[in-house]
C-alpha cells in the first residue's frame, strides 16, 4: 500500500508579479515502511514537495494522497487532523517553542488531539526517555544543545504515534556527532515500521536511506 | 479550557512589561467605570432618599410668574381656594427670598423663608431633617422671631449664633428662638425661617406667595387632588402662572435626571475602557506577528484553526479579566475614598457611594467582553496564516 502518493502534482506561487512553478507535474509513490531521501539543489522545489507530502499545503493541480486520504480538496481543519494523526515533523531549525519546556513542547500535539493532561505527561516523558533526554524534561530549548533540541523535536514528532515521519534536513544545523545520533534514531524508527521521508543535502546520509529521489526544476529526475 | 489558561499565563509571564502596560489600559478603564458608576449611583440614591423623606402625600404649587406677565402670581386667596379643594388636608403658604442679613456688624446674603406660623410645624413635621437642635419651632403669634438652620448657627457668620441672639433682616431685628439639627444639605442647613406676614411686610409684597405646600388627606389620590387644584387655579388665573407638581412627579423627574447623569458618567468612563481595549488589540497583533513561527509550528503539529483562535481569544480575554479585577479593586478604593471625603466635607450620609456585587459582576463581564472582542481580529489573523509561510517566519 502506498502511504503517500502524488499524481501529476503542480504547485505555482505568485511572488509579486512573477509566477513561480515550484512543482511541474510530480508523480511519486512511497510505500509503507519505506525510507526515502529527497535531494536537490536549493530552489529545485524539494521544500515545496516536502510541504505537499507533509499535508502542510494543497497542490495547485493534481492530487496528493496520504494514507489514501485525498488532501487536495481538504479544509484547513481536515489537513490539521492529518498532520496531527498521520505525520510527525522534524525540522532543520528544530522549531520548538522557546517559552515551553522540553516536555511541554512534546505535549503540544497531544494537547491538540485532546488527550488528558495525565496521559499526555506520561507519554511525553516516555518519549523523551526514548530519545535519551530523560534528565532534560524541564529544560527550555535555550538550555539544550542542538542535538538535544533535535531529539526533543523527534519526541514531539512521535507524540501521536504517526506512521509517517517527515524530516526536513534534520542534521542541517548539527555537528557530525549529533547528526549521527539523529540518523540512528531515524533508522530505528524506520525499523519499527514507520515511513521516513527525509530531505537532505548530504550524500552520505542519503545513501543510508532505502531510496533517493532527486528533484530538479520542479521535476523528479531520478 | 484550563490548558488554554495555563498556556496564556506562560505567555504573559514571558512578556511581563508588555503585559503590564497592556493591563494598565484596562485597569484605568475599569477603575474609571467602577468609580464613576458608583459615584453616580450614590448621587442618585442621596437625592432620592432626601426627596423621599419629604413624603409622597404632598403637592407643591409654585408661582412661575415671569417678567412682563400681566397677572400677579399666587396670592393668599389662591391658598384659600386650594384649601377648599376636595381631598386637601391643609395648605401652607410660603414666601422665599434671598436677602441681606446682619449679625454683629457682619452683613451676608441668606435665604429666608416666610411660613405660616400656625401651620409650619405641622407641614414639616413628617419631613425629614427639620428636628430641633435647640429652642423651638415657629409658633402661632410669632412676629419678630426666626428659626435658623444649623449652618446659620454654626459658621455662617464669624460669631456663631445662639438661641436668644438677635439678627437684623431688612433693617428689622429678629430674635433667634430655634436652631435645626444639621442634615448635611447645605441649602437646608442655611435657611432662616420666619412668619410669612412679617416677611411680606418687610418686602412690601402684601399677600403674594411664592409657593404652596399642600398636604393630601390620607386615602385621597394625590394625582387626582393635584388635577383638581390645577383646575381650580386655572379658573382663577388667565395665564398659567403656576405649576402644580406632586412629590411623586418631582421624584420621578429627579430620578430620570440622575439616570442621565449616571449614563454620562458611565459613558465617559467607557471611553477610557475602549482605549484599554485598543491597547489589548494592539498587543495581541504584536503577539501574533512575533509568534508567527510558533503559529506555524502549532499548525504543523496539528492544531486546528479553532484551537489557534481559542488560544488567542483566551489570551486577550485574560488580559481583560485580570485588568478588570485590578480595576474593580482600585475603583472600589476610589469609591471608598470619595465616601470618606464626602462625609468629611459635605456632611454625613449626603453622598454614600457603593460598589455592589451586581456592579462587580457587570464590570467583570464587561472587561472580559472587552478583552475577547479586542482579540477577535488578532486571532483571526493568526488563524489565516499559511502554515508554510508562518514556519518560515
Amino acid at each position: 500500500m502506498d502511504v503517500i502518493r502524488l499524481e501529476n502534482v503542480e504547485k505555482t506561487y505568485i511572488m509579486g508579479k512573477v509566477k513561480v512553478h515550484a512543482l511541474r507535474g510530480v508523480n511519486l509513490a512511497i510505500e509503507k515502511g519505506e525510507y526515502v531521501a529527497i535531494m536537490g539543489p536549493s530552489g529545485s522545489g524539494k521544500s515545496t514537495l516536502m510541504n505537499q507530502v507533509g499535508a502542510l499545503d494543497r497542490p495547485t493541480k493534481g492530487r496528493v494522497f496520504i494514507e489514501e486520504h485525498d488532501i487536495s480538496k481538504m479544509s484547513d481543519n481536515e489537513l490539521a487532523k492529518i498532520r496531527r494523526e498521520n505525520i510527525g515533523f522534524i525540522f532543520q531549525q528544530f522549531n520548538l517553542i522557546s517559552r515551553l519546556t522540553a516536555i511541554e513542547n512534546v505535549e503540544l500535539p497531544m494537547w491538540y488531539a485532546g488527550m488528558s493532561k495525565i496521559k499526555r505527561v506520561r507519554r511525553a516523558a516516555e518519549l523523551l526517555r526514548l530519545v535519551g533526554l530523560g534528565d532534560r524534561m524541564k529544560h527550555r530549548p535555550t538550555e539544550l544543545s542542538g542535538g538535544q533540541m533535535q531529539r526533543v523535536c523527534i519526541a514531539r514528532a512521535l507524540a501521536n504515534n504517526p506512521d509517517i515521519i517527515m524530516a526536513d534536513e534534520p542534521t542541517g544545523n548539527l555537528d557530525s556527532k549529533s547528526s549521527e545520533d539523529i540518523m540512528e534514531i531515524l533508522e530505528k524508527l524506520n525499523k519499527e515500521g514507520r515511513t521516513i521521508v527525509m530531505v537532505t543535502h548530504e550524500d552520505e546520509y542519503a545513501k543510508r536511506a532505502g531510496r533517493t529521489i532527486i528533484i530538479r526544476d520542479g521535476r523528479i529526475v531520478s | 479550557m484550563l490548558q488554554y489558561i495555563e498556556l496564556t499565563l506562560k505567555n504573559l509571564a514571558y512578556q511581563k512589561m508588555r503585559a503590564v502596560l497592556t493591563l494598565l489600559g484596562v485597569i484605568i478603564g475599569i477603575t474609571a467605570v467602577v468609580a464613576m458608576v458608583s459615584i453616580g449611583a450614590g448621587m442618585s440614591q442621596a437625592v432620592e432618599e432626601q426627596f423621599e423623606a419629604f413624603g409622597t402625600n404632598k403637592i407643591i404649587v409654585t408661582a412661575t410668574q415671569s417678567l412682563g406677565a400681566t397677572g400677579q402670581g399666587l396670592t393668599d386667596s389662591d391658598v384659600n381656594a386650594i384649601e377648599e379643594v376636595f381631598g386637601v388636608e391643609f395648605v401652607s403658604p410660603m414666601y422665599s427670598v434671598s436677602t441681606g442679613t446682619e449679625f454683629k456688624g457682619e452683613e451676608k446674603v441668606a435665604t429666608v423663608w416666610g411660613l405660616d406660623p400656625d401651620k409650619a410645624e405641622r407641614t414639616f413635621s413628617d419631613v425629614g431633617g427639620y428636628n430641633m437642635y435647640a429652642g423651638r419651632w415657629l409658633q402661632p403669634g410669632d412676629r419678630n422671631v426666626v428659626v435658623v438652620g444649623f449652618q446659620i448657627h454654626d459658621d455662617f457668620y464669624k460669631t456663631s449664633i445662639e438661641s436668644g441672639n438677635k439678627i437684623t433682616i431688612q433693617g428689622e431685628e429678629f430674635r433667634v428662638v430655634g436652631i435645626f439639627k444639621e442634615v448635611g444639605d447645605p441649602d437646608q442647613d442655611s435657611v432662616i425661617m420666619m412668619n410669612i406676614d412679617t416677611l411680606r411686610e418687610l418686602l412690601g409684597r402684601e399677600d403674594s406667595v411664592s409657593g404652596i405646600i399642600v398636604r393630601v388627606k390620607n386615602g385621597a389620590d394625590v394625582d387626582i387632588v393635584a388635577l383638581r387644584i390645577e383646575e381650580r387655579l386655572k379658573n382663577r388665573h388667565e395665564d398659567a402662572e403656576f405649576m402644580v407638581s406632586t412629590s411623586q412627579q418631582l421624584l420621578e423627574s429627579i430620578k430620570s435626571m440622575t439616570q442621565v447623569i449616571q449614563i454620562v458618567f458611565g459613558g465617559i468612563a467607557a471611553i477610557s475602557l475602549l482605549v484599554g481595549g485598543i491597547g489589548i488589540a494592539n498587543t495581541m497583533i504584536m503577539n501574533v506577528m512575533e509568534r508567527t513561527p510558533e503559529i506555524g509550528i502549532m499548525k504543523a503539529t496539528g492544531a486546528t484553526n479553532n484551537q489557534i483562535m481559542k488560544i488567542f481569544l483566551v489570551e486577550s480575554g485574560i488580559f481583560g479579566l485580570i485588568g478588570g479585577s485590578i480595576g474593580i479593586f482600585f475603583g472600589y478604593l476610589i469609591s471608598k475614598a470619595i465616601n470618606v471625603a464626602a462625609e468629611t466635607y459635605l456632611g454625613p450620609n449626603l453622598l454614600v457611594t457603593a460598589v455592589t456585587n451586581d456592579m462587580i459582576m457587570q464590570a467583570l463581564g464587561f472587561s472580559l467582553a472587552v478583552g475577547v472582542i479586542s482579540g477577535v481580529y488578532p486571532a483571526y489573523r493568526a488563524v489565516k496564516l499559511d502554515p508554510v509561510e508562518a514556519l518560515r517566519g
